[in-house]
Formats: C-alpha cells, sequence, structure tokens
C-alpha cells in the first residue's frame, strides 16, 4: 500500500511540474561569453548584467560565462554558433581592429559574423608620468618631447590598445622614433613600473592607475578622449582630442550571431538598455572601474572600429616594428 | 592590519566558506591518508573546482586540502608503518612502533595536535610576516625580479631527486613547454604551430592533471598494487596522553614548528626537508634521545608540527612574489590568478580583506582540521584499505572532467592526456616532474623580465647588478648553488659508486 502511494504521489508530483512548465511565457537563456579573463573588466561587467537580466526581463535570462582565450574563444564560438542561437560573445576593438589588421591567421571571424547588440559600457585611457619628471599637462608632455628626452612608456602588453595610443601620442608629436614601449603582463604592473622609475610614462585605464596616483607615485598627464575628464578623481585632465592629437575609448561589443532575427536582437537590446539605466548598475560602473554607461549604434559601432582601424594602420611600424 | 582584520572577518565567516573548508580538509585527510595518492595530485584534480568559485571559498577549500593533507599521512604512517605522502615519512619511525606497544589513538592524537599547533603558528608567521614581505616585494623592480626568479629556479635542484642532471633536462623541458603561445614581448607566436588555442599558452592546470594524474593511473595499470587491509577495531586504546608526556612534547613542537616555518620560506624546500630537520633536532635536544625511532612521543610530534608549519610560510613567497613556496602552492597560484589575485604589495592593499581573510581563513583550516581529526580518524583509518580498483575509476573520470571544465573544450582533454603520456615517458626515463611544474610556472616570468630589464637598460647587463636587492639575491644564489654543488659532490665521495 505504501508504495502504492508513494508512486502515486510521484506521479502527481511530475503532472503538477509539467502543467507548470506549459504555462506563463517561454523564457530564454541566453549565454553570454566573454573571451577574457573571469577577473577583467568585460566579464565583471557581463557578469553584473546578467544579474539584473531577472530583473528586468521575464522572456530573457543572461548568463555569463568567462573563457579566457581571446581570438581562440571566439574563433570556437563562431564555429559552434548559427544564426538564431541563444548565445551572445564579447568582442572589442582588440580583436576587430588591431589583431584583424596585425595578426589576421589568427582569426577566423570578422565583423560580418556578427550581429550588433550593444556596447555596454566605455573606458578612458590617461597617460600617466613619472611624478619627478613635473609633467601635469599636454603642453609639459610637448615640452618635454620637444627637448629631445627620451620616451619610455609602459604598456599593457605588446600590441595591445595602451601601445597603440602612446604610439599615436608620441609619434604625432613627432618623437615616434624615440618611443620605447615597454609591455608588461598587467596594466597594474606597468602603473607601479612607472612609479618606480623603470619608465617615464605608463597608459592605462584611469582605476589601473588609480592607486599609484593616491600614492604621488605619478602624475597624470592626459586623457585619450577628445574633452576633458569630467568627473572622478581625474576630473579636469586634459583630453588629447581638443590639441588634435588622435584617440579612442575602449569598448567591448556585445554580439549576437549574424543572421540572428532582428526582433530578437531588437528585444537583447533594450534588455541591455534598461540594465544600463538602471541607476544601482551605472553607479557601479563608475565608483568601483570608473568606467561610463555607453550605449550605441551601429554606426557608432563601425565608426570606432575604423577610428581604430586608421591608427593601428598608421603607427603599427612603431608598435610592432 | 587591522582596517583589514575585521572587514576579512565578515567575508570569513560565512556557511559558504565553513562548508569548503570542511569539505577540503575531509578530502584532504582521506587523500593524504591513502598511500599512493598525494596531496598534490589531490590539488590538482579539485583545482577546476574552483574555477567556478570566488576566490575567498577557493582557496579556503583548497588550503584545507593542503593542511589536512599534511596530518592525513600521518594515519598510514602510524597504523600500517606506510607514510601517505613522502613527508610522513619521520612521523613513522615513531608513530608506528609507539602504536605497536598498544598506544595507536595517543599516536594519532600527538600527531593531530602537533600539527594543528604547527599550521595555527604557520598561519600567525603569515599573517604577521606576509605583509611585510610583500611591503619590499613592491620595491622589486623588473631586474630584482630576474633575479628573484632565478633565486626561485635553484629549487630545482632541491626536487631534482637522485640525479640533478635529470633535474634540470626536466626543468629544460618545462622552461620549453612555458615558451609555448604568444611572445610576452612581441606577440608574435611560438611553437602553436597554427593552432588557435595555443595562441595564449598551454593552462597550467590542464598540463598539471597530465604530469601528475593521469600518469600516476599509467602507473598503477602497471603494476599489481596489494590491497592494505586494515582491522580499525585495533584502535582500542584510551588515547591517554600524560602530563609528563605534554611537558617533554612542547619544547619539540615549538621548535619544530619555527624550523617547519623558516624552511617553508626558502623556496624548493617543503614539508619533507622540515620534517626530518626537525626529527633530527629534537633528537639531538632530547633527554630521551634513546626513545627516538622506538615510540617516542617527542619525535612524533616533531616531525608531525614541522610538516603542518610549512604550510603557511610556503604562501608567504606565493603571496608576496609570486614564487611557490612547493609544488602544492603553486598550483594554488592558478586557483588565485583567475581571481584577479596577483601576488605583491597591491594584493595587500586593494584585496586586503579578501587576502587578511584567506590568511586568518588558514588558522580556521587548523581548527577545522583539529576538530574533523578528533571526531572522523577512525574513518580516515577505515579509508587506508579502499581498493584501488574503486579509487582509480573515481580518479581517472576527475581527470578529464577537470581538463575539460577549466575551458569548456575537449582540446584541453586532449593536452592533459599528451602531458600524461608525456610523464609516462619522462617516469620510464626516471625524469623527475616536478622540476617541469617549476620551469613551467617560473619560465615566462624569468624571460620576460630577463627580456624587459635589458629593454630597459638598453641591452646593459649592469642593470642585474644595480641595486641592493639585486646583490642580495645574487649573494643568495651563489650560495644556495655552492650549498647544493658541495653536497652533492660529498655525496659522491661517500658513495662513489653512484652514477649522476
Amino acid at each position: 500500500m505504501k508504495k502504492k502511494i508513494l508512486s502515486l504521489a510521484l506521479v502527481g508530483a511530475m503532472c503538477v511540474t509539467l502543467l507548470a512548465s506549459c504555462g506563463g511565457k517561454k523564457n530564454a537563456t541566453w549565454k553570454v561569453t566573454c573571451p577574457w579573463a573571469p577577473s577583467g573588466v568585460a566579464a565583471m561587467v557581463s557578469q553584473q548584467a546578467a544579474t539584473k537580466s531577472t530583473e528586468y526581463s521575464d522572456t530573457i535570462t543572461l548568463v555569463a560565462e568567462a573563457i579566457k582565450g581571446d581570438a581562440a574563444t571566439v574563433n570556437t564560438w563562431v564555429a559552434d554558433t548559427k544564426a538564431n542561437a541563444t548565445e551572445l560573445v564579447f568582442v572589442g576593438e582588440g580583436l576587430l581592429s588591431i589583431t584583424s589588421i596585425l595578426d589576421p591567421g589568427k582569426m577566423q571571424f570578422s565583423y560580418e559574423d556578427f550581429a550588433f547588440v550593444e556596447n555596454l559600457y566605455s573606458s578612458i585611457f590617461v597617460l600617466s608620468a613619472d611624478a619627478k619628471l613635473n609633467i601635469g599637462s599636454i603642453a609639459d608632455l610637448e615640452a618635454y618631447v620637444q627637448a629631445g628626452n627620451e620616451v619610455s612608456v609602459a604598456v599593457n602588453g605588446a600590441t595591445g590598445s595602451e601601445a597603440f595610443l602612446a604610439a599615436a601620442l608620441f609619434g604625432s608629436m613627432g618623437a615616434g622614433d624615440k618611443l620605447k614601449l615597454t609591455p608588461y603582463q598587467s596594466a597594474a604592473e606597468a602603473a607601479q613600473a612607472v612609479a618606480r622609475g623603470e619608465t617615464q610614462f605608463a597608459v592605462s585605464h584611469q582605476s589601473q592607475i588609480l592607486e599609484t596616483f593616491q600614492q604621488n607615485g605619478v602624475t597624470v598627464v592626459c586623457a585619450f578622449d577628445e574633452n576633458d575628464i569630467a568627473n572622478g578623481p581625474f576630473e579636469g585632465v586634459e583630453g588629447v582630442g581638443q590639441h588634435g592629437y588622435p584617440y579612442f575609448r575602449n569598448r567591448c561589443f556585445v554580439m549576437a550571431r549574424a543572421g540572428t532575427d532582428e526582433a530578437k536582437v531588437k528585444e537583447l537590446k533594450e534588455l541591455y538598455g534598461k540594465i544600463l539605466a538602471d541607476q544601482e548598475v551605472a553607479d557601479w560602473l563608475n565608483g568601483t572601474m570608473l568606467l561610463e554607461v555607453d550605449t550605441m549604434s551601429v554606426e557608432d559601432v563601425e565608426a570606432h572600429i575604423d577610428n581604430v582601424k586608421n591608427i593601428v594602420n598608421e603607427y603599427k611600424d612603431i608598435v610592432a616594428g | 592590519m587591522l582596517q583589514h582584520i575585521i572587514p576579512a572577518t565578515g567575508l570569513l565567516f560565512t556557511l559558504e566558506n565553513i562548508l569548503w573548508i570542511n569539505i577540503g580538509v575531509f578530502i584532504g585527510s582521506v587523500f593524504a591518508a591513502i598511500p599512493g595518492l598525494s596531496v598534490i595530485l589531490c590539488v590538482i584534480l579539485f583545482l577546476p573546482v574552483t574555477y567556478s568559485m570566488t576566490a575567498i571559498p577557493g582557496m579556503m577549500f583548497l588550503l584545507g586540502i593542503y593542511c589536512a593533507g599534511g596530518y592525513g599521512g600521518s594515519v598510514s604512517a602510524i597504523l600500517i608503518n606506510t607514510p601517505g605522502t613522502p613527508h610522513a615519512a619521520a612521523t613513522m619511525l615513531d608513530g608506528h612502533p609507539l602504536s605497536e606497544k598498544g598506544r595507536t589513538k595517543a599516536a594519532l592524537k600527538i600527531a593531530l595536535y602537533a600539527s594543528t599547533f604547527g599550521g595555527v603558528f604557520s598561519a600567525l608567521m603569515l599573517l604577521f610576516l606576509g605583509p611585510q614581505v610583500a611591503k619590499i616585494a613592491a620595491q622589486l623592480g623588473t631586474a630584482e625580479y630576474f633575479m628573484v626568479c632565478v633565486f626561485g629556479l635553484t629549487i630545482i635542484a632541491g626536487v631534482s631527486g637522485k640525479s640533478m642532471i635529470k633535474g634540470l633536462i626536466s626543468a629544460c623541458l618545462g622552461l620549453l613547454i612555458s615558451c609555448v603561445g604568444s611572445d610576452p614581448m612581441t606577440s608574435y607566436d611560438r611553437f602553436t604551430f597554427g593552432i588557435s588555442r595555443l595562441y595564449l599558452g598551454l593552462d597550467l592546470a590542464i598540463c598539471l592533471i597530465g604530469l601528475f594524474a593521469l600518469v600516476e593511473i599509467m602507473a598503477k595499470a602497471e603494476r599489481r598494487l596489494d590491497r592494505l587491509n586494515l582491522d580499525t577495531t585495533q584502535i582500542k586504546d584510551d588515547g591517554v596522553i600524560t602530563k609528563a608526556e605534554y611537558k617533554r612534547m612542547a619544547r619539540p613542537v615549538l621548535i619544530s614548528s619555527i624550523i617547519g616555518v623558516l624552511v617553508g620560506i626558502i623556496p624548493g624546500t617543503g614539508a619533507s626537508e622540515a620534517s626530518w630537520f626537525s626529527y633530527n633536532t629534537a633528537k639531538n635536544m632530547s633527554k630521551y634521545p634513546e626513545e627516538f625511532g622506538h615510540g617516542s612521543v617527542e619525535g612524533v610530534a616533531a616531525a608531525e608540527s614541522a610538516n603542518n608549519a610549512v604550510t603557511g610560510a610556503t604562501l608567504i613567497p606565493l603571496l608576496t612574489l609570486g614564487i611557490p613556496g612547493d609544488g602544492t602552492v603553486a598550483i594554488m597560484l592558478s586557483a588565485l590568478m583567475i581571481n584577479g589575485l596577483n601576488p605583491g604589495l597591491s594584493l595587500f592593499t586593494t584585496q586586503g580583506d579578501i587576502m587578511y581573510a584567506i590568511m586568518l581563513g588558514l588558522i580556521l583550516v587548523n581548527v577545522f582540521m583539529l576538530l574533523q581529526g578528533k571526531f572522523l580518524t577512525t574513518l580516515f583509518a577505515k579509508v587506508v584499505s579502499i581498493p584501488q580498483e574503486i579509487l582509480t575509476p573515481i580518479i581517472v573520470i576527475f581527470c578529464f572532467a577537470g581538463a575539460y571544465s577549466v575551458n569548456g573544450n575537449y582540446f584541453d582533454v586532449g593536452v592533459a592526456l599528451v602531458f600524461g603520456i608525456l610523464s609516462w615517458v619522462l617516469r620510464k626515463l626516471e625524469l623527475p616532474p616536478v622540476p617541469i611544474l617549476l620551469g613551467l610556472v617560473l619560465g615566462s616570468m624569468t624571460e620576460t623580465n630577463f627580456r624587459r630589464a635589458l629593454l630597459i637598460s638598453n641591452g646593459s647587463p649592469s642593470i642585474f647588478f644595480s641595486s641592493v636587492y639585486c646583490i642580495i639575491f645574487l649573494v643568495l644564489i651563489v650560495a644556495a648553488v655552492g650549498t647544493i654543488v658541495r653536497g652533492k659532490i660529498k655525496e659522491r665521495k661517500a658513495n662513489p659508486q653512484k652514477e649522476d
């Protein structure tokens, strides 16, 4: 008798489960692959967005995943994903504008393989200088360069965005031949190197130089942006754009596979829009990592990729020799 | 320090952390208790589990395994005269005779208490010394770091086993493997053979699964293992330790803990060296040296406190300089770095709360090791006789699942298999695997700092002699190499037939 009751209860429970899953709206889970370290900025932002997704959508749940591998991870993603697959991936200017020119063999994909969903944030790079040099503005920097001094810049990685920004700035000042790029394994290491006097300058994200700046080890000379930095600990730092020097911000785009239903892409974009409009998210981005919410259109994205490509093409001889 | 302690306590005392500590301690005790399974193998197998965790629970889990491994090895050493781990060999000398005298429970209790004392002492040393060493580390530049790396590479001599030449060959192989991937200074590819998965180099955890775990399975397949039958009902003594015995043990335990910490800080040495050194010191200082080897309580206490005192100390060079104190903590570096915790001063400043939580957690790990040891030792003892036919398939599943889970692809499973076969071939050639691990860990760091230093100095090698720290490390390197060579010459003179 006991066994019969148990069996009936089990069947009942299964039926309830089945019926429960029949009703309501269909909920799709979208996996968002970040091809960089799980501890990196993009992965953390993606995780935050995924956490918030259930608050703003009944039909889409974002699940963040970080698989360190850069081009290799995106290669696999493109190979394994078809149009309308519930999969998204992060791609930045590093792959679309730098690797595509310097080392295209590494990439088994192109911009055309993706459908742009949204850009979540942008980060302004800054140039910092050894505090002993007393360089606090672009005018000081120009005077330093014109005096024929050695220019060594600590950068994160040999051919990353930071290396190209340094090459673009000093190259357009006419000091490309004097520029010595010293690659470090991380932005934090590069920041410490300039404070120790191993190099005269460093290019990094604002948040990565903050600690060294607060310890008075460095001065922040300029920002790689059009205008001066508007707020935060580096408020008032001059933007190089005003002086006619090239620049770009760091951006990472969330992409779907090319051919994915436009309505679905639009729905995803709207969801990201709602998440990024959340003041808590904006405060978190700005407060913890000095990032800005930066939603973009397809045209903005293409303009950004082209801008970086132009800089890479012009200064690749300085960076890659 | 105090500004970090209070928030760190809040971060540490969560149900999740306490659960993971206990799981780690349990698994570590079980693995170490079974002869043939090592702590390093256990940490490698469970490392991928931590990749989905945040830093504190991940590290608590691994530290639980690491510390309990220090104690667990003594269980089989005392019970069946077979050390569960190499560093429990010194414990065996007196632990098993004590057991044969009908004092099995007492011997296990002494090992447990001494291990706990050594572990807590070591954790406190880490807590107080770690931040100070990190401050010094922050002053080290590229050239100094290169010298630190070279000093770290002298570890190879310590872990080469019988033949230093073979150790060096293994290390060179490790250094060569560390070159796979993008050149750190130019981003050009090296040894990638057009395989895109190799652009970022080989994942340490995957290589280690092959080098240390899969090779064990292959080795087990080659030999017939005797079943270790243990009747746990023989553990029936009251386990009483007299006041006089506690008094006798106090001094050797304290001295051995200090020795363990000092040995642990020096890269290349480890728990085995610490336990033997402490055992001999305790014997020389004892009023009853004749009891050593025949069931001396001091002998058991000295060996056990020393091998657990190494645990916190090995983390000091790891957390401050990125130089692992021994092979097991080298693996933990992966768990730290995946959470964005890069060794150095910034770890103690920007991530101070997390760091202090981990360091305080090490004390908690030892407390739970004591509790589990008190109540579960009989269970650990039973585990000793689990047949290998059951254990081996479980380890195989863990190896492949672990390799797959690191990056979620089958390519890594293939890499682990290739490394397993490579390690098996090396084993046949009697080439030790630990130097390969050190080559893998230190290779990229050494190369990058060497080339960057030369870039900074415009190619002048004088940069390597340009600061006080460089000179200090140079002296240490020369002293270490000199000591090792002298030791080898002595050894050869004492045993002229031995080929090296």
